[in-house]
């Protein structure tokens, strides 16, 4: 019906078929300004340097000496690894967090500055909107897991080219997840208190449940370790997601698993997935 | 109804509520193609509801609209391609840089890489904007950014575009640049504008006007026809004292149009002129009367001159993140 009337029409402008090209364009030029944005951003980036150095050199190193425990009179690292070593990993998943969520706040932004609605009156899908935005949260994040990878030396991580590799493609889907997550949640906030909220609400809690900067003692088994541990804690570090994502981490850059190794992959890609398509049906919803 | 060919924009009865409040209330109209037309109105007329339907942000909840004869309800991807929206509130990115915020938009509509360096290129040089292409938008006046937004709603094929108080905030000089660009941009592709504004003297020279309150529309037709059907003189006066101005509105008070520091009545003609100043011509301390001008066709069919806002939530929002840029921008 609509068809056979605007042909009729001599008025009316051609009207070109969107193809996957175009599309494809769209989420590049999307991609392209969430990178040039955090680029430009210098807060995001002295962020992203100090937060590392902060928590690698003077928290790691610091606690380095307290990491062990004496059995039998005799001293051994509980977890055979040093400190600097097992917090490492976790770093690299808390700078990413941040990043998330700076792209979450970016999208609370581009809706109350308007700029979302040029988008929106654009003819490219809100599928692709949402790719390119997550996309691009996502480069941004894996940057800023590459700032604290180049302190391994200092945590005396070894960095061989399969580690690196591996560590990228678990990196990519924690970033991918996390960028998603953040989207889920930018999406459902009506009003926007300021970035201190998402970082003591979201982002602290998650990463110090997230068995970041202490181990559940892999040595002991789940009953001792409720013992030791209050059985309130256990569990919300087994239900926390963030859990696996720093677990897979430590797989990939020290060799060690609290957990059985093959559930950090499954979860982060689930963790992904999942995120991403409640992102999704959100943004064809708004 | 069907498309015509020379209707650009058909609305038909168009309904549009939020929660309580109802912000059109069965609008119907039509605008020729290659027309300037104007959308007048005081703040919460509804203008922008209708801007947003028609350029597919919001659906009606009854009625049609069409652009370009697409139904924008039914088929908001292709009456896309077609228009070109600046809207209220700047949409621009501040951290990018002019001609940045061009090429995202080129991208986006699909706009072929040599033809949109092309049309950036040429539409740079009629806003005046080619010595700033490089330069990051925030560091731009507000005139600027404006006539930004205009650009880069042309990087398109858009033959339709929709102006939402375009000039609004901006001092007079700016206006009037702004009005230029718009003319030379219409004469350069036959564009068919629908503009909303506040200010009257900028509707004069639009080919026709359409007058909104309410969520409805009051009157229709070209400035002059408005005029003669709708306007009148006003006479202009302010009171020497609180008595006189008493007294003036109690005598006057089915003439009254507006009750500010000044008291704006309708006159009809010498006879009612010389009438009030026997009686008050002492009592006053200025005095002025224009001819039947759109602001009298306004006033006498709005009752009211143009309200002022109140800052809401969402504005408050807006005000911290400009004051505080706190990951912002
Ligand atoms: N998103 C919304 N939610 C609730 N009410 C709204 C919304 N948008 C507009 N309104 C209400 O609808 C009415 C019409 O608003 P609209 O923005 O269309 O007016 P306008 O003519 O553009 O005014 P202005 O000159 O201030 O821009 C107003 O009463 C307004 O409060
Ligand atoms: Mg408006």
């Amino acid at each position: 019906m609509d068809t056979a009337r605007t042909e009729a029409a001599p008025a009316v402008p051609v009207q070109r078929r969107r193809g996957i090209l175009q599309e494809a364009t769209a989420v590049y030029a999307i991609w392209l300004r969430e990178i040039k944005r955090a680029i430009r951003d210098k807060g995001q980036l002295i962020g992203g340097v100090s937060r590392p150095l902060l928590w690698v050199i003077i928290l790691g190193i610091g606690l380095n000496p307290y990491f062990r425990g004496e059995v039998y009179g005799e001293v051994r690292f509980v977890v055979p690894y040093t400190y600097l070593q097992f917090i490492f990993p976790a770093v690299i998943v808390l700078n990413m967090m941040y990043t998330a969520v700076q792209s979450a706040i970016s999208v609370i932004w581009d809706r109350e500055f308007g700029f979302l609605r040029e988008v929106l009156v654009s003819p490219m899908s809100r599928g692709a909107v949402l790719l390119g935005k997550v996309l691009g949260g996502t480069t941004v994040a894996l940057f800023h897991g590459l700032i604290v990878l180049l302190l391994a030396r200092f945590a005396d991580v070894s960095l061989t080219l399969p580690r690196i590799l591996s560590g990228l493609g678990m990196m990519f889907l924690v970033a991918f997840a996390l960028t998603s997550l953040g989207v889920v949640i930018a999406g459902r906030m009506r009003t926007f208190e300021g970035f201190g909220v998402f970082s003591n609400l979201i982002i602290l809690p998650l990463y110090f449940l997230s068995s970041s900067i202490f181990p559940l003692d892999p040595a002991l088994t789940r009953a001792q370790t409720v013992v030791v541990y209050p059985e309130w804690l256990v569990l919300l570090v087994e239900w926390n997601p963030i859990t696996y994502a720093v677990d897979a981490l430590r797989g990939t850059f020290i060799g060690f698993n609290q957990f059985d190794p093959r559930l950090g992959p499954i979860i982060l890609s689930v963790m992904a997935v999942i995120f991403f398509l409640v992102a999704w049906r959100d943004f064809r919803r708004a | 109804m069907s498309a015509s060919p020379d209707l650009s924009i058909e609305v038909e009865d168009v309904r549009k509520r939020y929660g309580r409040t109802e912000a059109l209330k069965g609008v119907s109209l039509e605008v020729r193609t290659g027309e300037l037309f104007a959308l007048l109105g005081p703040n919460g007329a509804g203008k922008t509801t209708l801007v947003h339907i028609l350029c597919t942000i919001h659906r009606p909840d009854s009625g049609v609209a069409r652009v370009a004869g697409i139904d924008v309800a039914r088929n908001p991807v292709a009456a896309r391609q077609n228009i070109g929206v600046v809207f209220q509130e700047s949409t621009l990115d501040e951290r990018l840089t002019v001609e940045e915020n061009l090429e995202f938009h080129g991208l986006i509509y699909g706009v072929p890489t040599r033809l949109r360096k092309q049309r950036i290129r040429d539409l740079l040089e009629i806003v005046e904007l080619s010595e700033w292409k490089g330069h990051v938008v925030r560091a731009l006046s507000s005139g600027m950014k404006r006539r930004l937004e205009i650009a880069r709603a042309l990087v398109h094929d858009s033959q339709i575009l929709f102006l939402d108080e375009p000039t609004v905030g901006l001092d007079a000089q700016s206006r009037e640049r702004i009005w230029e660009h718009i003319a030379t941009l219409q004469k350069e592709r036959n564009l068919t504008i629908l503009v909303t504004t506040h200010y009257l003297a900028e509707v004069e020279e639009c080919d026709r006007i359409c007058i909104v309150d309410h969520g409805e529309i009051l009157a229709q037709g070209t400035p002059e026809r408005l005029k003669t059907q709708h306007g009148y003189e006003l006479l202009r006066v302010v009171p020497r004292t609180d008595g006189d101005r008493e007294a003036i509105l109690e005598k006057y008070a089915g003439r009254m149009v507006s009750e500010n520091d000044e008291l704006v009545m309708k006159s009809d003609g010498e006879v009612f002129v010389e009438q009030f100043l026997g009686s008050f011509g002492g009592r006053i301390s200025a005095m002025n009367l224009e001819k039947p001008s759109l602001e009298s066709v306004f006033l006498n069919l709005t009752g009211r001159e143009l309200r002022d806002q109140t800052a809401n939530a969402r504005e408050r929002t807006l005000a911290f993140g400009k004051r505080g840029g706190e990951h912002t921008r």
